[in-house]
Order: C-alpha cells, then sequence, then structure tokens
C-alpha cells in the first residue's frame, strides 16, 4: 500500500502497540489476558507493519527463518518447562510442589512457572500469526 | 405461565442453544463454503456462551481476589476452558479458510454444490 | 518418584518434542528429520510396553498432572485395555512410518515433507493423549489437535480431489466437536466436575434429579463420536477423505484415526454413564443396530466401487461397524471380539493401503479393471493383498476370524442369533469384493499391461512384517485374548 497518512500512522503506532502486547503477556496471571491474546496483539503488529509497508519491510523485521525458529522454540520451551519440573522432583508441569519461586500474590515475578510458560505461549502465538500471514500472501503467486 | 418463568429465568441457555441449532443448520444446509466457516464460528461461540452462562452465580463479582471476607465470586473454571476453546476454534477457522483459498485456485467457484457437478463430470 | 513413574505423561511430551523439533531440523540436516521422529516413536514404544507390563501386575496407574489430584488437576490414568490400545496406536504408527519414509518422496512436494512428519508426529501423540486421559476437556483438547492433525496429512498432497475431500472432513468433524463440546457442557452443568471418576461417581445419583441432561448428553456423544468414526449413517466423509489422501495417510486414518474414537465412546459409555441409563434408555441397542447396518451397507458399497482405494474405504465402513457391535452387545466376549478386531484391523486395513499405495508407486495404476495379471509382475506385493482379503473375510489362519468368532460368540450367549446371521453375510460379502482382485492378478492369462518400477526394499520389509504379525494373530491369539477377557470382565 502507497498511501503516505498509512504509512506515517503505522510507523507511529507500531511501538506503543508492541509494548501493549508485552504488557499483556507479561500480566497473564494477573489481570485478563495471557499468552494467548498478548501473543495475538503482538503478531498483529508485525503484520501492519508488513501491510502498511511492502512485504520486504515487513520481512526486514522477522525473517521466515526466524518466524520458523521462534516457533518450534516457543513450543519446546514449553514442553521443557514441564521436562524442569520432573527434573526437579515433582510431576510434569508441576508448579508449587516443584519448588517453583512463588512470590507474593499480585506481584509481577509471582506463580512460579505460569509466568515462563505464558512468555513461551506468547512468543510462539506471535510467530504463528506472522508464519501465517507470509504463506497466505506469497501462496498467491 | 411456569414455562415463561423458567424461560425468563435461563434465557442465557435458550439463547445459546438457539444459536447452536442455527450454526448446525447453515453448516450442513448452505453451498457457500464460507457461511460454513462462519456457521461453524457460530456453533462453537454458543457453547462457549453456554459453559460461561453456567459458571455465573447470583451477585457475584470477577474472580480476581480483593479484599473482603464474604465476597462471592463467579466460577472461574469456565472461563479458562473457553479460552482453550477459542483458541481451538481460531485454528480450525485459520486452517478451513486457508483450505477454502486453494479451493478456489483450483475450481474457480465458493459453491460447494457446483465443485459437486464438476467433481461428478469428470 | 522414580523416572519409570512419569512414563503415561513422558509418551505424549516425547511425541510433541519430536514434531515440533522436525521442522527446524529438516530445514538444516534434511537426511536427520526422519530418523528424529523414528527415534521418538521407538521410545514412546518402548514406555508404553513398560506401562503394560506395570500394569499387569499392579493394577491401574493414575498420574497426575502437576501434582494437583482431581477434581483441581488434570489425570491421566492407564488401565490394561488403555494399555492394550496405546500400544497398538504406537506399534502400528512406527510401522506404517518406515513404509512413509520411502514412498513419500514420490507422492509430495520437496519442501512439505518436513511438515509431514510433524503432523505424523502430532496425531500419533495426540491419539496416545486420548488413549490415556481422564478428563473430558482435556479429550476435548486432544481430539481437536488430531482432528485438525488428520485433516492435514490429507490436504499436504493439494492436487484437486484431497483439497475437496479434506474441506468435507473438517467441516463435518468441527460439527462433530461443536456437539461433543455441547454434550460436556450438559454434563458439567449438572454435576460441576469434569473427570471421568469423579463423574461416575456422581452421575448415578445425579440421574434421578436431572435426567434430560444425562440424555441429551448421551445422544449429543453418540452423534460426536459416530461422525468422527463413520459409524453408518455419518460416514459420508470417509470415501473421498481416505480415497485421495496420501498412501501412509489412508493407512493411518483408516487403521487408526477412526478407531481411537471408536475407544473413546466406548470408555465415555463405559467408565462415565452409570449402568443405570441402559435401562432407561436402550443406548446399546441404537449402536447396535447402527453398526449392523454400517456393516452390510459398507461391503455393498464397495462392491460399486471402480477405484481401488475408494473400495478399500468402504471397506473400512463396514470393520468400524463390527468393533462397533462388540460395543453395543454389553457383553464381555463382545468386548474381547470388537477390541481383538482393533488390533487386526488397524494391521490388516494398513497393510492393505500399504499394497495400494506400493502398486501405484510401482506401476501408476488406480482401478481395479487394470489389476488383471500384476501378481506376476508384483509377487511379494500381490502376497501381502491376499493375506489381507484373507484376514478381512474371516479366512482361518488369520487374525480376522478370532475377533469375528468371539462376536458370534457373545451374539449366541445373550441370546439374538440374528446377528450370527449378520455377521456371516457381510463376511460373504467382504469376500465378493475382495477375491475377484486375487484371482484375477494371480490366474489372468495374460500378462501385465503396465510397466513397472522395483519396490524399494522398505516398503517390501513393511509388508512382510504385516503378512506375519496378520498370520501370527490368527494362530497364537491365545494371550492376547486371555488379556482381554481378563481386562473386560473389570467392565462387568
Amino acid at each position: 500500500m502507497e498511501d503516505q497518512i498509512v504509512r506515517i500512522t503505522s510507523r507511529l503506532v507500531t511501538p506503543f502497540i508492541q509494548v501493549y502486547g508485552i504488557y499483556v503477556i507479561l500480566h497473564g496471571h494477573l489481570s485478563p489476558g495471557g499468552g494467548f491474546s498478548g501473543g495475538a496483539i503482538f503478531g498483529a503488529s508485525l503484520v501492519l507493519v508488513a501491510l502498511s509497508f511492502n512485504l520486504e519491510a515487513g520481512v526486514k523485521q522477522i525473517s521466515h527463518q526466524t518466524a520458523s525458529i521462534l516457533e518450534s522454540g516457543g513450543a519446546l520451551g514449553y514442553l521443557l518447562t514441564g521436562m524442569a519440573a520432573i527434573i526437579i522432583g515433582g510431576n510434569y508441569l508441576a508448579n508449587r510442589s516443584a519448588g517453583f519461586p512463588l512470590g507474593q500474590a499480585g506481584e509481577l515475578f509471582s506463580g512460579g512457572a505460569i509466568l515462563i510458560i505464558t512468555v513461551f505461549v506468547g512468543i510462539k502465538v506471535a510467530s504463528t500469526i506472522v508464519t501465517l500471514f507470509y504463506n497466505i500472501i506469497e501462496g498467491e503467486e | 405461565m411456569e414455562i415463561l418463568s423458567s424461560i425468563a429465568r435461563n434465557y442465557y441457555y435458550m439463547v445459546a442453544i438457539i444459536l447452536f441449532v442455527i450454526g448446525t443448520f447453515i453448516m450442513l444446509t448452505h453451498a457457500n463454503m464460507i457461511k460454513k466457516v462462519i456457521a461453524m464460528n457460530i456453533m462453537d461461540a454458543s457453547v462457549f456462551l453456554l459453559f460461561v452462562a453456567i459458571g455465573y452465580a447470583y451477585g457475584g463479582e470477577a474472580p480476581i481476589i480483593r479484599e473482603g471476607s464474604d465476597v462471592v465470586y463467579v466460577n472461574p473454571l469456565p472461563g479458562a476452558l473457553i479460552l482453550t476453546g477459542i483458541v481451538v476454534a481460531v485454528s480450525v477457522t485459520a486452517y478451513a479458510l486457508s483450505l477454502i483459498v486453494k479451493i478456489y485456485r483450483y475450481y474457480g467457484t465458493c459453491d460447494y454444490d457446483e465443485i459437486c457437478e464438476i467433481r461428478s463430470q469428470e | 518418584m522414580g523416572f519409570a513413574d512419569h512414563y503415561p505423561a513422558l509418551i505424549v511430551v516425547v511425541l510433541f518434542a519430536a514434531a515440533f523439533l522436525s521442522p527446524l531440523i529438516y530445514r538444516w540436516a534434511e537426511k536427520a528429520a526422519a530418523p528424529v521422529v523414528i527415534t521418538a516413536l521407538m521410545l514412546a514404544l518402548f514406555m508404553s510396553s513398560s506401562l503394560m507390563i506395570t500394569v499387569q501386575q499392579s493394577g491401574p496407574v493414575f498420574y497426575h498432572m502437576g501434582g494437583w489430584p482431581p477434581p483441581w488437576g488434570i489425570e491421566f490414568k492407564v488401565d490394561p485395555m488403555r494399555a492394550f490400545i496405546l500400544l497398538i496406536m504406537i506399534g502400528v504408527s512406527l510401522w506404517i512410518f518406515i513404509y512413509a519414509v520411502r514412498d513419500l518422496e514420490h507422492e509430495l512436494k520437496k519442501e512439505v515433507i518436513g511438515w509431514y512428519y510433524t503432523l505424523y508426529a502430532l496425531l500419533v501423540g495426540s491419539m496416545a493423549g486420548i488413549a490415556l486421559t481422564n478428563d473430558l476437556f482435556n479429550l476435548f483438547v486432544l481430539m481437536e489437535i488430531c482432528a485438525i492433525s488428520a485433516c492435514a496429512i490429507i490436504s499436504i498432497k493439494e492436487d484437486r480431489e484431497c483439497l475437496e475431500a479434506s474441506f468435507k472432513y473438517l467441516i463435518l468433524s468441527a460439527m462433530g466437536t461443536g456437539c461433543f463440546l455441547l454434550g460436556v457442557a450438559m454434563l458439567y452443568m449438572a454435576t460441576g466436575y469434569l473427570n471421568y471418576g469423579l463423574l461416575q461417581l456422581e452421575l448415578a445419583e445425579t440421574l434421578t434429579l436431572y435426567p434430560r441432561n444425562i440424555f441429551a448428553a448421551a445422544a449429543l456423544f453418540i452423534a460426536a463420536f459416530g461422525t468422527k468414526a463413520a459409524l453408518f449413517p455419518l460416514h459420508v466423509w470417509l470415501p473421498d477423505a481416505h480415497a485421495s489422501a496420501p498412501s501412509p495417510s489412508s493407512a493411518m486414518l483408516s487403521g487408526l484415526v477412526i478407531k481411537i474414537y471408536a475407544f473413546a465412546l466406548f470408555l465415555i459409555f463405559y467408565q462415565v454413564f452409570p449402568r443405570e441409563l441402559l435401562d432407561l434408555i436402550p443406548l446399546n441397542e441404537i449402536i447396535l443396530w447402527l453398526a449392523s447396518l454400517g456393516v452390510m451397507f459398507g461391503s455393498v458399497y464397495a462392491m460399486l466401487q471402480t477405484d481401488l482405494k475408494k473400495m478399500l474405504a468402504y471397506s473400512s465402513i463396514g470393520q468400524i461397524g463390527y468393533i462397533f457391535m462388540g460395543i453395543g452387545f454389553d457383553h464381555n466376549l463382545a468386548l474381547v471380539g470388537g477390541f481383538y478386531h482393533i488390533m487386526v484391523h488397524a494391521v490388516t486395513k494398513a497393510l492393505l493401503f500399504m499394497t495400494a499405495g506400493t502398486i501405484i508407486y510401482a506401476t501408476g495404476v488406480r482401478q481395479i479393471k487394470d489389476l488383471a495379471g500384476i501378481g506376476r509382475a508384483l509377487p511379494l506385493t500381490m502376497l501381502a493383498f491376499t493375506i489381507g482379503s484373507a484376514s478381512m473375510i474371516g479366512i482361518p489362519g488369520t487374525g480376522g476370524l478370532i475377533s469375528k468368532w468371539y462376536l458370534a460368540l457373545s451374539a449366541l450367549e445373550i441370546g439374538r442369533p440374528f446377528f450370527v446371521l449378520i455377521i456371516l453375510a457381510s463376511s460373504l460379502l467382504n469376500a465378493i469384493y475382495y477375491m475377484p482382485i486375487v484371482i484375477s492378478a494371480f490366474m489372468h492369462q495374460e500378462d501385465f499391461q503396465f510397466e513397472t518400477k522395483p519396490v524399494p526394499r522398505f516398503m517390501l520389509t513393511t509388508m512382510v512384517v504385516g503378512m506375519v504379525f496378520i498370520v501370527l494373530s490368527g494362530f497364537f491369539s491365545r494371550p492376547v485374548v486371555s488379556m482381554l477377557e481378563q481386562a473386560a470382565n473389570y467392565f462387568f
């Protein structure tokens, strides 16, 4: 899209969208939101860059290889967090019984494994939205 | 009068079931493939509505702990189940829409009855 | 707790980890992607065999995810029946995968083969999870993973028929999922639990308080699992989907995916719903009659087909009817027959689809009338087809006889000899459409018309393994049958 207003607006707004997405991901255990919605917001900001500029600018932000690695890495991180609980001593995906540090309820770094899992899920969802977008746009040739 | 008063009390459940039936009917009878996908979303959304309506407690408030001794909270479990359900429905919708894009490229139509005719003539 | 206590969760985790690793590995080292998945499948097979041995010795094993007991947490349960199904799923998947490594190179485009391995591992992992889980919502999530992977391994071939067939399967499967979720909502509304064990304790008294919820839930579950497992009137997606998929996908779908939904229906009807429900509504009669219709009509439709894979797909509709008959008789010998048929039919139908895939690989022939005289060009392949057909018909010496024997025995025990007639008639109908292919393959006067490529050794080896298994399961069936009898008595 070649429109000047769209380009300037998206250039101004994208950092705020990304900060908001990261905020929703990190506060998943304190307020409504969590990994899925925060990841979708973050992924939507990357798709916005690719739509308002052209596709090369979008690919420069996050290339195909990076998106693929992040996608698999997010899912593997989730599985490995569960495995870490087995190695420490509890059942699979255990939180308190495995000894993850639980802080005060209501603080940011509380909840043990929940924060780690939410961050991995957020990364995976964002990169999946970007990958889906690339596949649909580039498949039209 | 019994029927009317029980309908008035449980109108969330009635609306959910009516939406479910509408979604299923459209999904099975209408020919346009995009309408089928939209109807699938309506059907899933109606079941999520039913789940959330089950969890409501009269006079309750949002299940985030605050100060106070005898505060009635709404059941948070259906909400957590529905988050997962919404993600599942979105994934199936994304996959179905990408299939429709590919089918459109091959057959040139979005109408399922026409596709069946083309297939039966091959 | 030792490491072996975590095996129920680790089976699913290992398979999902292999699924997510394989696109990364395929991007950088192409040859290493298949061995990673094979290693994961072998690890899962080892873990499920050790679970089987543990369960036989010391009774059912419960595993709480995250250390939270039910009703707060998700529970995995392993008892003899589930361990048996788990072994079948993973063992047959490993066997089909070894065939798939060679066959996929000529069916799919090169860059999507890494994604095929991902979908395959996700499919096997989700089926293992469905066999293990003890929680209704976890069953919903795993069923959806299974449905999307199953549709995707059909449409990954990207030609005209398989895209439309995959879309039809997806829409009908989504309708089944919607009905299933509504049934779960009905049960949750009446009891407040989602765990199988706690539901079974609660539903006995809830049946008197809120009967309509339970009836609605039972009806919705039959509709949901009937659509996904191709029970008779809801089977319409199956022929197109299984016939137009790549051959390893057809083997996997026809052999395993429809069975795991029948097993999930069995678990819900025997481990969640109370026995008093059968006095109020004859649910097992409904399943029994629909299954009998499926058995007859599957064979009738299969006789009219001209394409080889479509005939095999219609035959699957008939054979899944036997498994539902085993569930519907409500007798322990019928359960033995039904579950033995799960094992035998998984191997047999996978072997038949592998044979069809090898014929298409070597000659490009798909129509039945062009198969005349092929026995002299591809002898080992057609021998595998013959033994597979013999097992489908139920000839003594193959495993297919044992399952039909036990089904007929239980039909006589509950005093309904009409179903013995149905089993015999359907065996005759099976013979009518399998035997002509075998006879014309070997005893046709002229030679085979089309030219043959040589078949890779991987594919021949897997077919030989399948043949040996079918013959062994026909002769040495006593250990498995006695284990199944012991496991079935637990439900009565």
